[in-house]
């Protein structure tokens, strides 16, 4: 993280002499997040107390929601690994200082893509597992495309790629919709009129395959596939020519563009590429969990992601650290609702107050960093 | 196609185009001054919450829309306070803002109205201007609005005013142009930035109470559904400027009343289509597909002295 602040001299201390804050400044980030995250369950516990909920019993119902069996645990897994994806590309972005906003849309155009794919695109039938990774792949395509136009637009026209993003997110979202509620694009045959306005489930050889089928977690390879895709991008961040060519773009880009570094291709190549993890991060979830499209298929994981994205700070073993947070967050929510009935809005608060507090505290994380 | 048909497709425009225009006008000052609220959606939800309980507690909609406009001040000071005190990331206070916003109002919402959800909420009084409303056939669906319409389109205008001829208005601009020059010329920046923030809360609040408490009468979990969104769409496609981002509110609303309205006039238009239109043509001129876009060069850019 910020390795170019080794360029600079160190400000000029003996070893001896610098505070603990100042050597370590990993621990001192680490700290700063545990404790925003700390305050906003404190606010949420105090809010279920209000509500004359009985905090053991909400308690209970969240800890069994999110970790209380095997399959409650594959759920929260599962979850985590959209907002891994999404978080993932956006770290890569925000590498060359780029804030991708459009993950929902994107993630939303995966979903359509894979379903389409997989229902009309005669994948059903290919050979070698092809069946279920074109539709992965042609997601992530997607997503790259639906990504890299506010790159596009970026370099051409120096739009900023927070409003093009934000806008073709919600153009993304009502795509879908639109898409689950016509019957000449993917919704299903209407045989009665109790038919609901979402899409046929895809064939069984498209679905992600099972790993680990005998933890009872239900799993799939999205698992792998994240991991494999999040450590080939920290390898992508660190030791390539594409990284620095971002991170220099990042910080100035006139001075890296007479350096000969290639900066335009850099920012449309991150932002696709933004783009194509949370298209895949869509793949994942219909492919391995949700199997039909549905309006509102995207419900704000995106969103999420892209507060993962930013309490990593630009570390990807961060991105894993907030989306497995999140993950857990989510699925006990849901399941402190079913059984406690306190509202799963408890989640959105608590993930509100985490995401005010570090976008806040970022002068102060920022300071701790650059002492380095 | 009938001329009442159309005077009820114009009503139903003008009235779904006034949420917008409330909270742009306020987001347009705050943007003038550097500061993109990306929370105007949350700000929004919390001030028609806000407005809609006070209603329903007191029976009177004016109190409701004052407890809206007033409660909405310490989200608005919080917004201010991260993104000019604290420098920081605009977009991402404004999201997290929104979250925070879409999670406490319905947390509320289901703690105060629980079971009496389809309860009647008192809502604004319609007024019709003196002449106009007294048109035949016309003056009535195109002319007969809530009054808080009316109470908007005046601030729209005394906001263009200050912002074209007043001190204020040239103070406003310059912060989103070259902070550092209104620094170095003796004006309070912070402060300028914290009072557009603030205006820009006071404004969404009252788009917020015009859906909940002026047009539906109730109050629904996350009902803004994307209206302060389109309102800094609405700022995009107008380019920052104050009459055309109005004109712009109009034809988003439009749009919307579209989805209703076709319909009766025989056509079938995909709703998603209507929906995604606003979007599309800010996308459009974001671009730069249409004459040059002008946004503040500060926009979004903390100051630190």
């Amino acid at each position: 993280m910020n390795r170019h602040m080794k360029l600079q001299t160190p400000l000029a201390s003996a070893p001896g002499t610098q505070s603990w804050r100042a050597r370590w400044p990993h621990l001192r980030v680490a700290c700063v997040i545990a404790a925003a995250v700390a305050f906003a369950m404190l606010a949420a516990l105090a809010l279920i107390a209000l509500m004359h909920v009985s905090i053991a019993e909400a308690l209970a119902a969240f800890a069994d929601g999110a970790w209380g069996s095997p399959y409650a645990i594959g759920a929260s897994i599962n979850r985590s690994l959209a907002f891994a994806l999404v978080g993932t590309g956006f770290v890569i972005a925000n590498r060359a200082k780029l804030t991708n906003v459009g993950g929902e849309g994107q993630l939303a155009i995966g979903g359509i893509v894979a379903t389409a794919m997989s229902l009309y695109g005669g994948c059903a039938h290919l050979p070698f597992g092809l069946s279920f990774i074109v539709p992965m792949l042609c997601a992530a395509a997607a997503g790259a495309v639906w990504g890299g136009v506010p790159g596009v637009l970026k370099a051409k026209a120096g739009t900023n790629e927070v409003i093009s993003t934000l806008l073709l997110s919600f153009i993304a979202v009502w795509l879908l919709y639109w898409c689950v509620q016509s019957e000449a694009l993917l919704r299903q045959p209407m045989t009665n009129g109790a038919t609901l306005p979402e899409s046929l489930e895809i064939p069984d050889p498209t679905k992600l395959p099972a790993i680990l089928a005998a933890s009872g977690m239900n799993l799939n390879i999205g698992l792998p596939v994240t991991i494999v895709l999040a450590v080939a991008s920290a390898i992508l961040l660190a030791r390539t020519r594409f990284g620095l060519a971002l991170r220099a773009a990042g910080l100035n880009a006139i001075a890296a563009k007479r350096a000969g570094l290639p900066i335009t291709s850099s920012l449309v190549g991150a932002l696709a590429l933004a783009g194509a993890f949370s298209g895949l991060a869509g793949a994942l979830m219909l492919q391995g969990d949700q199997y039909s499209l549905k309006a509102g298929f995207s419900s704000g994981y995106g969103f999420d992601g892209l507060v993962v994205g930013l309490l990593a700070r630009g570390s990807i073993t961060g991105v894993f650290a907030a989306a497995l947070l999140f993950g857990f967050l989510r699925s006990g929510g849901i399941n402190m609702e079913m059984v406690a009935q306190v509202p799963s809005a408890l989640v959105l608060i608590v993930q509100g107050i985490v995401t005010i507090a570090l976008a806040g505290g970022a002068l102060w994380l920022d300071k701790g960093e650059a002492r380095r | 196609m009938n001329l009442e048909l159309l005077a009820v497709f114009a009503g139903a425009s003008i009235r779904l185009s006034a949420p917008m225009m409330l909270a742009a006008t306020g987001e347009l000052v705050s943007e003038r001054a550097g500061v993109l609220n990306m929370s105007v959606e949350g700000m929004m939800l919390t001030g028609a919450f806000l407005g809609a309980t006070f209603s329903w507690l007191t029976g009177n909609p004016s109190i409701g829309l004052l407890c809206g406009m007033l409660g909405v001040i310490p989200l608005a000071l919080l917004q201010a306070f991260l993104s000019v005190t604290l420098r920081a990331n605009q977009i991402v206070t404004g999201i997290g803002i929104n979250i925070l916003a879409l999670g406490g109002t319905t947390l509320a919402y289901r703690e105060i109205f629980g079971e009496r959800s389809s309860a009647a909420i008192p809502g604004l009084a319609h007024w019709s201007p003196p002449v106009l409303g007294k048109l035949p056939l016309i003056g009535e669906p195109v002319f007969g609005q809530v009054w808080l319409l009316y109470a908007g389109l005046a601030v729209l205008l005394a906001t263009s005013v200050i912002m074209r001829r007043t001190a204020l208005g040239v103070a406003l601009h310059a912060t989103g142009v070259a902070p550092r020059a209104v620094d170095q010329s003796g004006l309070p920046v912070a402060r300028i930035r914290y009072g557009a923030v603030l205006f820009s809360g006071v404004m969404s609040a009252a788009a917020g109470c015009f859906i909940s408490i002026g047009d539906i009468h109730t109050f629904t979990e996350g009902m803004t559904n994307g209206t302060g969104y389109l309102a800094i769409a609405a700022i995009i496609f107008g380019n920052w400027k104050i009459g055309r981002t109005a004109l712009a509110c109009l034809l988003f609303g439009a749009a919307t009343a579209m989805q209703f309205q076709l319909p009766m006039f025989g056509l079938h238009v995909p709703t998603a289509l209507l929906i995604m239109l606003p979007y599309l043509l800010a996308l459009v001129a974001v671009a730069g597909l249409i004459g040059r876009q002008t946004a503040p060069p500060a926009l979004t850019q903390p100051f630190k002295r």
